[in-house]
């Protein structure tokens, strides 16, 4: 047991996924891709939901305005993906700094639907600012980043575009993964917990609650920019659907379905989520039906998401190991 | 234990891999269309009409030997998911060719991946002039739905003939309220200069109260109006438009685009059409001097769909079907480009007559039935009462 | 400057969308004052609503009253629906977390509107007005339909019967004591589950009616339910939530707002009511009559 512990899992998955396109189905790195993405933005509305006790219904506000914000950089003002993703991160960062501190100043489900406010008047900005936003059509033909350079990497040198791009994503999402395990085990990390599980108590020790909760949520926006600069490249293009509250709903969904007390599981849930809709729109038009009928008996079976129950399932299995 | 059933069945459907390619494999036609929300309306209808086909094209021996597969996706009237549904049919499913989408937002997004994969595909139902305007137009694209401009400009020669001279608009205000607006204002300028243009108008889509809309335009005293809320949208426009005598003030003058007068929008309102309002619908199956193909068409989706009077959304689809299949039987082959080739200049013999679609901007020469509604004993709803196919091939560029 | 019979046309159109708006809000005030969770599913109840109303107009063919019967039914079959829901279902989430809860009501929302669409098909629905009420009359140059007329009078009275249940009955009394203090109430011997129940009911109830009234005056399509409950949400969050006049005075602000909007800035009615949402909790936290919410 101690044995398996010791295993580096996170760099053997990150090695593992790097390995996607080699299985030659320009498919599986189209899943691949999406699932790494969607997996940040996820864990960085997790930072809020689990870690701080926060719900936002805007958090689509932060990973849209970074969608924008690279693909307006690089296909408008033709400025490389070097500058224009790290751009995302601090676009959204700063409106989440802005919208965050009118935010926090609320609680619980105020806090939510200003949240979900905000996150509207970005929506409708963007669906209404032909010049910039490409209006409601959005922005189609986002560029690739120029990775001609990956083509002189040993055994990447075959790969298509989008398998490069994969590559990039990948190492992007890990690194960014990586920031955020640190961020949640850090000092600071432990203030949030403490701030979730007692906002009054924390107060009572001198944390100040709603500085705090304002950097997670900047945090959490930066981040969740950060995924969207990457999504708006991979879908080839950003429409204001990226802002609207269905897509909210959707990594609320993923996030929860996953597990909000722990660190991947709304990597997992998004991993769950997209397959799931991958195989079943396959066989029926009813994907809705299907993904609230899963969502109940989750909920009624698994109130702590799929990681919890896999967790508590390993739990089982160990114990009698023990004894 | 139950947990555990629950958990493993997940996995199982997890780990299910994409359905294996058989011997004798079919030409696969992915078909992203809004089948979900509001827009399933026309997206269902429409799917129906490219089903129609494929049943009838099976049924002949399909073409080149080989069967046509059908394989329609929800794209939930959202270019995002449209171009996810889409790519997924490309890359998962090896989807020959592309025939679909709705609204102005999904066409121009899949074109795109259309063009990136070299995919041939097909828009029956979009009407941006931005999907095939010369800088986004590419080998792969075509379009079999009449365009914004061909609309707004049909609509303006009719409106001309009328004895108004205070004209107002109302339009949704997102890219298809304004195009068709902008188009039919600027042709109707031109062709009657003495017009003036007394009141805009511009709720934003799917608005769902249009009193202070109403309000607002009726103060303005137009003598006719040009309207674009379209489908179920003018349902509930014209339900809050009538007791407010709207339709009374302007005589009546009201002339819709967005197929307000299509055989469904008439019988969905039923007792509560403004009739007597002028509009537009891609088909009509009571259409009398229609081309004898259309007579034989109507009675085969009126079977197949079970209904008397049938949609008038299956013909967008069941004509971008019928564009794809010459094309392919003119290639010899499922080849995107010889097919894209192939249907450059391609004239079809269509249930509405013969349709070309232009080589210089892969644009069909696709008309509509424009039309005055009025009640006919026949029917429980109205009708459009004379009805003519107005023909854009004059006004299309 | 407008003339003052369109400035009263519109304040007079404000008025007849807030109290639609109030009818469907208010349940949804209610629920989350008691229950303290946002019924997502609420819009959903809504949607049912206005299609049951469709189906019994139907099945009641031309009868004159066939409108009143079809509406009464479609309430009282939403109520008994939302009842369902609540006693096999909803009511062993009671201790889960709130955001739970949400998905709970979330997941019933993708359900109901499947079903809506296997039931009834993706065409559009249409009700007539009831007879008697199909017509307008002119008022200070204003047209004011009679169904407009008859809701402004309806709204009103459904909101006092709602007040002086709340405030003279038992049940009433009980409801808001459950809003302040759930824990006491069921220590003194309460029977909570079934206050529960009957909030709920009352709450679908007001949705399903809702929808049944929207029926006459809006197309029935699929995708009302998510249109109106996001409406209703802003309702409830500007007055405040689990206030009941506060619902009142959002609804009415949001009427207003939506009906003025136009005039000043034409073509920013899509941000408008996301605006002063933002706005209102801005400056006050609580919604306008809302009180601070227990940690």
């Amino acid at each position: 047991m101690s044995g398996l512990r010791r295993i580096p899992w996170a760099l053997v998955l990150v090695v593992a996924a790097l390995f996607v396109p080699a299985l030659g189905s320009r498919f599986y790195t189209f899943v691949a891709t999406d699932v790494a993405i969607l997996a940040l933005f996820a864990v960085s509305l997790n930072l809020l939901l689990g870690y701080t006790g926060l719900v936002s219904f805007g958090h689509a506000a932060y990973f849209g305005i970074g969608a924008y914000a690279t693909g307006i950089l690089m296909k408008k003002a033709g400025i490389p993906f070097l500058l224009a993703f790290p751009a995302a991160g601090v676009l959204a960062g700063l409106f989440a700094l802005v919208f965050g501190f009118f935010c926090v100043r609320l609680t619980k489900i105020y806090f939510a639907m200003l949240t979900l406010a905000f996150a509207q008047i970005v929506w409708a900005i963007c669906f209404k600012w032909n010049d910039v936003t490409g209006g409601e059509q959005g922005m189609p033909e986002i560029p690739y980043p120029d990775l001609a350079w990956m083509e002189r990497l040993p055994l990447a040198g075959q790969l298509r575009t989008s398998d490069h791009f994969y590559l990039l994503t990948v190492v992007l999402v890990a690194a960014c993964l990586w920031v955020l395990r640190r961020i949640v085990g850090s000092p600071f990390g432990r203030i949030l917990t403490t701030i979730r599980e007692n906002p009054e108590r924390a107060e009572f020790i001198g944390v100040n609650v709603r500085r705090f909760e304002l950097i997670a949520f900047v945090i959490a926006g930066a981040f969740a920019g950060l995924a969207g600069g990457l999504f708006g490249i991979f879908n080839r293009g950003v429409f204001p659907d990226f802002v609207y509250w269905s897509k909210s709903s959707e990594v609320l969904i993923m996030t929860i379905l996953g597990g909000i007390g722990y660190f991947y599981g709304p990597a997992v849930g998004a991993l769950v989520l997209l397959v799931l809709n991958q195989q079943i729109t396959s066989y029926t038009q009813y994907w809705p039906f299907i993904l609230g009928t899963i969502l109940i008996v989750l909920l009624f079976a698994f109130p702590s998401g799929i990681v919890g129950a896999l967790d508590a399932a390993a739990r089982r299995l160990a114990r009698p190991r023990r004894a | 234990m139950q947990r555990r059933t629950v958990l493993i069945a997940i996995l199982a459907l997890l780990l299910l891999v994409p359905p294996a390619a058989d011997a004798q494999k079919p030409i696969k036609v992915g078909f992203p269309m809004p089948l979900s929300g509001p827009a399933a309306l026309y997206g269902d209808p429409a799917l129906k009409g490219a089903q129609l086909f494929v049943e009838e094209i099976n049924a002949k021996g399909g073409v080149l030997g080989r069967k046509i597969e059908l394989l329609a996706r929800d794209s939930k009237a959202n270019a995002d998911e449209a171009v996810r549904v889409s790519r997924e049919l490309i890359l998962k499913e090896n989807v020959d060719f592309l025939v679909g989408t709705l609204t102005s937002a999904e066409g121009p997004a899949v074109s795109v991946v259309a063009k990136e994969n070299k995919v041939v595909f097909i828009a029956p139902i979009p009407k941006t002039d931005q999907l095939t305007a010369p800088d986004k137009l590419h080998p792969y694209i075509f379009r079999v739905a009449a365009t914004t401009t061909m609309e707004g400009r049909s609509i303006a020669e009719i409106v001309a003939k009328w004895n108004v001279k205070r004209i107002a608009t109302i339009s949704f205000d997102y890219a298809y309220g304004q195009d068709v607006t902008r188009a039919f204002v600027e042709h109707i300028k031109r062709i009657k200069p003495g017009v003036e243009i007394v009141d805009q108008q511009w709720p934003k889509l799917g608005e769902a109260d249009y009193t202070p809309f109403i309000n607002a335009q009726m103060a303005k005293k137009p003598d006719a109006v040009f309207s674009s809320i379209w489908g179920g949208h003018f349902l509930t426009f014209s339900k809050q438009a009538k007791p407010l005598g709207y339709f009374d003030a302007i005589k009546y003058n009201l002339i819709g685009a967005g197929e307000i007068a299509s055989p469904e929008a008439t019988k969905a309102m039923g007792a509560e059409y403004p009739v007597g309002v002028w509009g537009n619908s891609y088909d009509a199956f009571y259409w009398q001097d229609a081309p004898p193909a259309h007579r034989d068409y109507t009675a085969r989706l009126s079977k197949f769909l079970k209904d008397d009077a049938p949609s008038s959304w299956s013909i967008q689809t069941y004509m971008a079907m019928q564009f794809l299949v010459e094309a392919i039987k003119k290639a010899g082959s499922t080849d995107s480009d010889k097919v894209a080739k192939a249907l450059l200049g391609l004239t079809v013999d269509t249930p509405h007559g013969k349709l070309t679609i232009r080589a210089k901007d892969h644009q069909a020469n696709r008309g509509q039935l424009y039309g005055q509604t009025a009640r006919d004993p026949k029917y429980p709803f109205a009708i459009m009462k004379p009805m003519t196919y107005v023909d854009p091939t004059k006004f299309m560029d | 400057m407008p003339d003052l019979a369109f400035l009263f046309g519109q304040s007079l159109s404000g008025l007849t969308a807030a109290m639609f708006l109030f009818l469907v809000a208010s349940g949804l005030s209610l629920i989350f004052g008691v229950l303290g969770v946002l019924n997502f599913a609420h819009g959903s109840f809504y949607m049912l609503g206005a299609y049951t109303t469709y189906q019994i107009v139907q099945w009641l063919g031309r009868d004159p009253g066939s409108f009143w019967w079809a509406a009464l039914g479609a309430a009282v079959s939403i109520a008994i629906l939302g009842g369902l829901i609540e006693r096999f279902l909803f009511r062993h989430l009671y201790g889960a977390d709130v955001l739970y809860q949400l998905l709970f009501t979330y997941a019933l929302v993708l359900i109901l509107s499947d079903a809506a669409k296997v039931l009834w098909g993706t065409g559009q629905l249409s009700v007539s007005r009831p007879p008697g009420l199909t017509g307008a009359f002119k008022l200070w140059g204003t047209f004011i339909p009679y169904y407009n007329l008859f809701v402004l009078l309806l709204g009103p009275t459904i909101a006092l019967l709602f007040w002086l249940l709340l405030t003279r009955t038992r049940n009433g009394r009980l409801i808001r004591a459950a809003a302040l203090d759930r824990e006491m109430l069921g220590a003194l011997g309460v029977n909570v589950d079934r206050l529960y129940t009957g909030v709920f009911v009352v709450g679908s109830f007001l949705a399903g009616l809702g929808g049944a009234l929207i029926a006459p005056v809006k197309a029935v399509v699929p995708g009302m339910d998510v249109e109106i409950i996001v409406e209703a949400f802003i309702v409830v969050v500007i007055g405040g939530l689990g206030s009941f006049w506060g619902t009142m005075l959002g609804a009415l602000v949001y009427g207003q707002v939506l009906a003025f909007g136009i005039l000043i800035f034409p073509r920013f009615s899509i941000f408008s009511v996301f605006a002063l949402m933002a706005v209102v909790l801005i400056l006050r936290p609580w919604g306008l009559l809302g009180r601070p919410l227990k940690s």
